[in-house]
């Protein structure tokens, strides 16, 4: 026999959903509108990582803002930040550190949010926009239009021309991501290549000091970064993040082989190529500020991976972790040689590429099937 | 069982009707002339040929053939996995590639042959998944998910195993758990590829004996079966098929016979009667080949 619940009553101080148990280790919060009610879980673990990630963030934020040729207290920084305090550090405050800390926060949450998504729909911990090549579109036609070849358009557009061109590319070439993901990366891998040699190329054939005009782009630097680019990453990671939350349920399910979340009602098609778009675009307007600092977006998503439950896709936490390590790497490149300056690409790099023999060697249960 | 025929009989907006529907009940899955194929150009190899299929109501079908026939091809086009080269699947007279991806996963459940889960997940969460169809962003939990999870935990027998991660269970126990999704998503329609594949004798019995129960609990349920003498044991209902198309299909103890399986499987058998059941049982098995000299 079918047993039908019966509808609810109108009454709004009856409502059939008033306090009930959410699963454990979550909260849920309900509230009603009308006659219709709402609720949302919470994760609880969730939610501590990603106020832990907050405050770390807060912590190297500062550090980056005290430490340098010039070293300031903690309360020196802050009266720079807010404009009071005596003017010389107010303006190193101000002027350099403050725009490059944005500039590093964003860039890291970008890369690492963008890397998150794309592991997430490739089913495999190494899709990540740096690793499948669209990095290296992204720099290719940043430096083309850098060098003034055959374009007028300024490196952030260019960097999303070239993003997609990449990933159109290997998406043709691999025909399709998702099942196959292990194509699609052998196929970026490739297809990064060759955007890679086409810098190269373009570099060698401009004038001298043309190339070291687009050397930043090419090793990734927060020097070199351009006051638009910052902007429209902002507004880009700003809309990122309100719809990495709205797919964060789709991404769960996701993580289940194609035939179980179709089962489950989620149009698969739709909800890979919406995070494929949030991903690239992410990239592309990282590379854009940055330079092809890629391995963030490999190292981000792990960490925050490791700290949080299994339960969820580990969105927001991955953000955080990203704009933690960038901020924290360019610290170290500031700091290590200075007053030479190590790019932070170079210092990801070196970081990154142990942490990636690691994850090869390592067994990795996650993503496989 | 005669609840739900009830249920679903208001489905007779089925306007396509061939000779063999049966006045009274439309059935509550169906395929009519459902033609598919793989590959393009001349790698095209046709799949499934001009099909037509009907679930009947309240019933457990077994679908079974040799490898390579189309039959898990057959059940991924019934749960809209494949868009069909030509014919439809209607569920409830409705074209499925016309449903609303929600709406149909709110009538029909599909345990696909490769199931794997995110490492570390327990039960209970598994099954709180099957919920899927029923929330929304802002609409994550309310008392009949839980209620219904509850339900599903009684109904697959796991309520001491709730918490247990997947990883940590046996076959037998994770294929249950994985039925229980499909409870919780509380269809009227359960489709399952081999769900006994991989299953030792004992594991295969737990999970064919949940199936029979939410038969008798109303549900229609299809399976893709290997073993033609457990489908012939828990299937009301057989649909044997041979190179994308159905060969032959009614009640087991009227369908099964010698000439059916020497078709199907190229073996010479001696068809018995199980004693306890009644069920066909296949004994004497032999090559065809070689009997025939």
């Amino acid at each position: 026999m079918k047993t039908r619940t019966l509808t609810p009553p109108a009454c709004p101080m009856n409502r059939p959903d008033a306090g009930v148990t959410p699963p454990p280790g979550s909260w849920r919060l309900s509230w009603a509108l009308g006659e219709r009610d709402y609720s949302i879980l919470i994760e609880r673990r969730a939610c501590f990582v990603c106020l832990g990630l907050l405050a770390a963030l807060l912590a190297v934020s500062l550090l980056s803002l005290c430490l340098g040729t010039l070293t300031l207290s903690p309360r020196e920084a802050l009266a720079g930040v807010f404009g009071y305090g005596d003017p010389v550090s107010a303006f190193v405050v101000q002027e350099l550190r403050l725009v490059r800390l944005a500039a590093g926060v964003a860039t890291g949450a970008a890369f690492s949010l963008s890397g998150c998504l794309m592991q997430t729909l490739a089913r495999n911990r190494l899709a990540t926009p740096g690793i499948v090549g669209i990095d290296n579109g992204a720099t290719a036609f940043a430096v083309a239009s850098v060098v003034g070849l055959g374009t007028s358009l300024a490196p952030p557009p260019m960097a999303l021309a070239g993003a997609a061109t990449a990933t159109a590319i290997t998406f043709a070439l691999a025909n399709d991501v998702g099942t196959r993901g292990y194509r699609f990366i052998v196929t970026g891998i490739g297809v990064g290549a060759v955007f890679g040699a086409l810098t190269q190329l373009l570099m060698a054939r401009v004038a001298i000091d043309t190339a070291n005009a687009a050397y930043p782009w090419t090793v990734g630097s927060l020097n070199a970064r351009d006051g638009a680019a910052l902007v429209w990453l902002w507004c880009g990671l700003a809309i990122g993040l309100v719809v990495a939350c709205y797919l964060s349920r789709a991404m769960r399910i996701l993580r289940f082989s194609d035939a179980v979340a179709q089962g489950l009602g989620y149009r698969v098609r739709a909800c890979r190529y919406t995070a494929l778009v949030v991903s690239v675009a992410l990239a592309a307007l990282a590379v854009a500020v940055a330079g092809p600092v890629g391995l963030v977006g490999l190292i981000g998503p792990e960490i925050a991976r490791q700290l949080s439950s299994h339960r969820g896709v580990s969105l927001i936490a991955s953000a955080l972790s990203g704009a933690i390590v960038m901020v924290a790497a360019d610290l170290v490149g500031r700091l290590l040689l200075a007053p030479i300056e190590v790019p932070v690409g170079i210092v990801t790099a070196i970081v990154g590429a142990p942490f990636l023999l690691w994850i090869l060697l390592r067994p990795a249960p996650r993503f496989q099937s | 069982m005669n609840s739900f025929a009830a249920i679903s009989s208001d489905a007779s907006l089925s306007n396509a009707s061939p000779s063999n529907v049966s006045p009274d009940v439309a059935p509550p899955l169906a395929a009519r002339q459902l033609s598919l194929s793989y590959g393009r150009g001349s790698a095209r190899r046709t799949v499934i040929d001009a099909l037509d299929l009907e679930l009947p109501a309240g019933q457990v079908t077994a679908i079974v053939g040799p490898n390579g026939c189309g039959k898990s091809t057959l059940l991924a086009s019934l749960a809209r996995l494949h868009v069909p080269d030509q014919g439809a699947v209607l569920l409830d007279g409705h074209d499925i590639q016309r449903l609303p991806a929600r709406e149909m996963a709110q009538r029909l459940a599909l345990l696909p042959q490769e199931t794997h889960a995110p490492e570390g997940l327990t039960v209970a969460e598994l099954i709180r998944f099957g919920r899927q169809p029923h929330q929304s962003l802002f609409k994550q939990w309310s008392r009949d998910d839980r209620r219904v999870v509850d339900e599903a935990l009684a109904a697959a027998d796991l309520h001491a195993l709730a918490d247990r991660p997947l990883d940590a269970m046996s076959g037998g126990q994770r294929q249950r758990a994985w039925i229980a999704m499909a409870i919780a998503q509380q269809t009227p329609l359960l489709l399952l590829d081999e769900p006994t594949s991989a299953l030792d004798l004992g594991h295969q019995l737990e999970v064919f004996e949940l199936i029979r129960d939410l038969a008798a609990a109303g549900k229609t349920l299809a399976m893709v079966v290997h073993d033609l003498v457990s489908a012939c044991r828990f299937a009301d209902y057989l649909v044997a098929m041979l190179d994308g198309r159905i060969v032959a299909a009614g009640r087991p103890s009227d369908v099964v016979t010698t000439a059916l399986v020497r078709d199907l499987y190229g073996v010479e058998c001696t068809l018995m009667q199980d004693p306890a059941t009644g069920s066909p049982l296949l004994t004497n098995i032999r090559s065809a080949r070689h009997s025939r000299g």
